[in-house]
C-alpha cells in the first residue's frame, strides 16, 4: 500500500502539492515565480474546500502532525501568501520593495 | 490679518502643538554625513535603545547579540544564572575579538574564539590560557564592559552612554506609561520578524511609519480600504499627542470594510495583523484608543529616537530603524501574535503575515530607496509637512533639542 499524500477527504488537491512547501521563503519563490493562471487555479481550487480543511485542522495542535496534515497544512500556508495576489493586486506580487529582500528569522530560542 | 489664509491657524494638530510650526522640513538631514555624525554622537549614543524582547531570552543563558553599527559596537544581551538581564560590548578584553558570533544562542560562560579567554555570564573574565604568559594582568579589571540596561512592559532597551542621564522609566515618561499594561506578555508567545538592509536614511524609513495620510494612496490595492474609507477618506487620525521626546498616534478603522475571502477565513481562526473594524480597546491603558473611538483599529508609540510600536486588540508590532550610515538602514519589523494552539490557528497568523509583507513591508519598503535616490538631486531642498504629518515635524524638533543640548 502506497503512502497517503494528504489525507482522505482531501485528495483531490494531490494536483496542487508543488504548493505544499515548508518554508516561507520557498512559499515566497514559488508565488514569484507562478504566473497568474497558476496562482488563479490554486486558489479556486483551494477556496471552496477551505471550510471543511480548516475544521480539519483545527484537531491538531502544531506539534506532532502526521506527514499527511503537515503537506494539507502547507497548501493553507500556500493559500495565505497567494490570496493578495488574486484578492488585492490581480498580478503575482505587491509593488514595491522585492518581498525575498525582507529576510524572515527566528528570534526566539529554538528548543529541541 | 486672516492667519488662517496662511495655514498658521486653525489646523487642528497645529493648534495643539504650535511651537512645532508649519514650514518646510530642509532635505539635508536624509542625505548629510556630518548630521548623520551628530545623530550618533549626540542622540544614539546618548539615549535609551529598544534592542529586543524578554521572550528572546526566557533562560540563564540565553543570549541575543544586536550590531549597533550607529554606536559603532556590537552588544550581547545575556540571561544571567541569577535571572538577571545584562547587556556587554560584545568584545574581549584581550584583542577586541567578538566574545559571541552567534546572532542567538544559549551558553555557560562566554569563550573567545581566539585564545579562549573565559568570561561568566555576569561578564566577568574567569579564565585566560596560559596566563603566566602575561604581565601582570588584573583579572577582575578585565571583564566585559557593561553597558546599562533595563526593561519596560518585557521590552529590552539599552544605553551605550557609560553614565545615562536619566532612568528608562523617565526617558520613556508620560508615553511609556499610558502603554503600560497593554498584554504584551501574554501576546508575544509569538513572534515573526523580518530584517532587510535598505539604501535609504533612517528617516525616511521611520517618516512612513510616523503618518497614515499615505494609506488612502500607496496601499489602495491592499490594506487602503480597510482603514480609509467612505466618511474618512484620507484617513484622518483620531489622536495626535506628543509627550516631550515621544508621541502617540491612533488610528481608526473603515467601518464600510468588508473582508476578503480568505481574510474572512483567517479571522475565523484568529485576529489579524493590526485588526480593523470590530475592534475593542476595552481594559486597556489609556494611550490604546485613547479618545474611545468605536471605530478603532491600532494606536501608535512613536518611542524617540528609532521605534515604532503599534499596538491593536490581539496582537502588536514594531519597526526599528537602525542607522548604518546617512544612506543606508538596517530595518527590523517584527508582529507579535500568542503563540498558535491548532494548525488553524497558524494558518490564521500565516494569512497576517502575508498581507502584512505585501501590505506594509513591501509597499512601504519599496519607497525608501526610490525617496532616497532623490533627496540628493538638488532639485529639491525641502520637503512639506502636513497637519497630519505632525510626528515627522516633532522628530526633527526633538533632534534640533539634542543638537543644542
Amino acid at each position: 500500500m502506497t503512502e497517503r499524500l494528504l489525507p482522505e477527504p482531501f485528495q483531490d488537491l494531490e494536483l496542487y502539492l508543488a504548493w505544499s512547501l515548508p518554508t516561507d521563503r520557498e512559499r515566497s519563490v514559488k508565488r514569484q515565480t507562478s504566473s497568474m493562471a497558476e496562482i488563479n487555479a490554486f486558489y479556486h481550487a483551494m477556496l471552496p474546500k477551505m471550510d471543511e480543511i480548516l475544521t480539519y485542522l483545527e484537531q491538531y495542535p502544531p506539534e506532532q502532525v502526521p506527514a499527511d496534515v503537515q503537506r494539507l497544512f502547507f497548501l493553507t500556508l500556500s493559500l495565505a501568501k497567494i490570496a493578495p495576489a488574486v484578492e488585492m493586486y490581480g498580478e503575482p506580487n505587491a509593488e514595491g520593495l522585492d518581498a525575498l529582500r525582507l529576510v524572515n528569522v527566528d528570534i526566539y530560542p529554538v528548543r529541541s | 490679518m486672516n492667519a488662517d489664509a496662511n495655514g498658521t491657524t486653525g489646523r487642528k494638530w497645529h493648534d495643539r502643538y504650535p511651537e512645532l510650526g508649519t514650514g518646510p522640513i530642509p532635505i539635508d538631514p536624509y542625505i548629510s554625513r556630518d548630521y548623520f555624525e551628530k545623530e550618533r554622537e549626540r542622540i544614539f549614543r546618548k539615549v535609551w535603545l529598544n534592542v529586543g524582547r524578554v521572550e528572546q531570552i526566557p533562560q540563564p543563558g540565553d543570549y541575543f547579540v544586536k550590531e549597533l553599527a550607529v554606536c559603532n559596537t556590537s552588544i550581547v544581551v545575556v540571561r544571567g544564572d541569577d535571572g538577571t538581564v545584562r547587556a556587554f560590548h560584545n568584545m574581549c578584553a584581550h584583542r577586541g575579538n567578538p566574545v559571541v558570533w552567534n546572532a542567538k544562542g544559549k551558553c555557560k560562560t562566554f569563550t573567545c574564539r581566539y585564545h579562549s579567554w573565559t568570561y561568566g555570564l555576569d561578564g566577568a573574565l574567569r579564565y585566560v590560557p596560559d596566563e603566566k604568559n602575561f604581565y601582570g594582568i588584573k583579572k577582575e579589571a578585565l571583564g566585559l564592559t557593561p553597558v546599562a540596561v533595563d526593561t519596560w512592559e518585557g521590552f529590552i532597551f539599552i544605553n551605550t552612554d557609560p553614565t545615562p542621564k536619566e532612568t528608562l522609566q523617565d526617558y520613556l515618561g508620560e508615553a511609556g506609561r499610558s502603554f503600560a499594561g497593554y498584554p504584551f506578555a501574554e501576546i508575544a508567545t509569538g513572534c515573526s520578524a523580518w530584517e532587510s538592509d535598505v539604501n535609504a536614511n533612517w528617516k525616511v524609513c521611520k517618516d512612513a511609519f510616523q503618518e497614515v495620510y499615505h494609506i488612502f494612496s500607496l496601499h489602495n490595492r491592499s490594506t487602503g480600504a480597510a482603514f480609509a474609507g467612505k466618511s474618512n477618506p484620507y484617513l484622518n487620525v483620531h489622536e495626535l499627542a506628543i509627550f516631550g521626546t515621544h508621541a502617540r498616534i491612533s488610528v481608526p478603522a473603515s467601518l464600510d470594510w468588508r473582508p476578503t475571502p480568505v481574510e474572512a477565513l483567517a479571522k475565523r481562526y484568529g485576529m489579524l495583523t493590526l485588526q480593523k473594524q470590530d475592534s475593542s480597546s476595552q481594559g486597556m491603558p489609556a494611550g490604546v484608543n485613547p479618545t474611545g473611538a468605536p471605530d478603532w483599529s491600532f494606536s501608535g508609540f512613536m518611542c524617540f529616537p528609532n521605534t515604532c510600536l503599534y499596538v491593536a486588540d490581539g496582537g502588536f508590532l514594531t519597526h526599528t530603524f537602525w542607522p548604518l550610515s546617512e544612506t543606508r538602514t538596517h530595518w527590523e519589523a517584527r508582529i507579535y501574535f500568542p503563540k498558535a494552539k491548532t494548525l488553524a490557528q497558524q494558518f490564521s497568523q500565516e494569512y497576517s503575515r502575508a498581507t502584512f509583507v505585501d501590505g506594509v513591508l513591501v509597499e512601504d519598503g519599496g519607497m525608501f530607496e526610490k525617496i532616497q535616490s532623490l533627496l540628493a538631486s538638488g532639485a529639491k531642498k525641502e520637503i512639506i509637512v502636513g497637519d497630519e504629518e505632525l510626528l515627522i515635524r516633532h522628530h526633527h524638533k526633538v533632534t534640533e533639542t539634542f543638537f543644542n543640548a
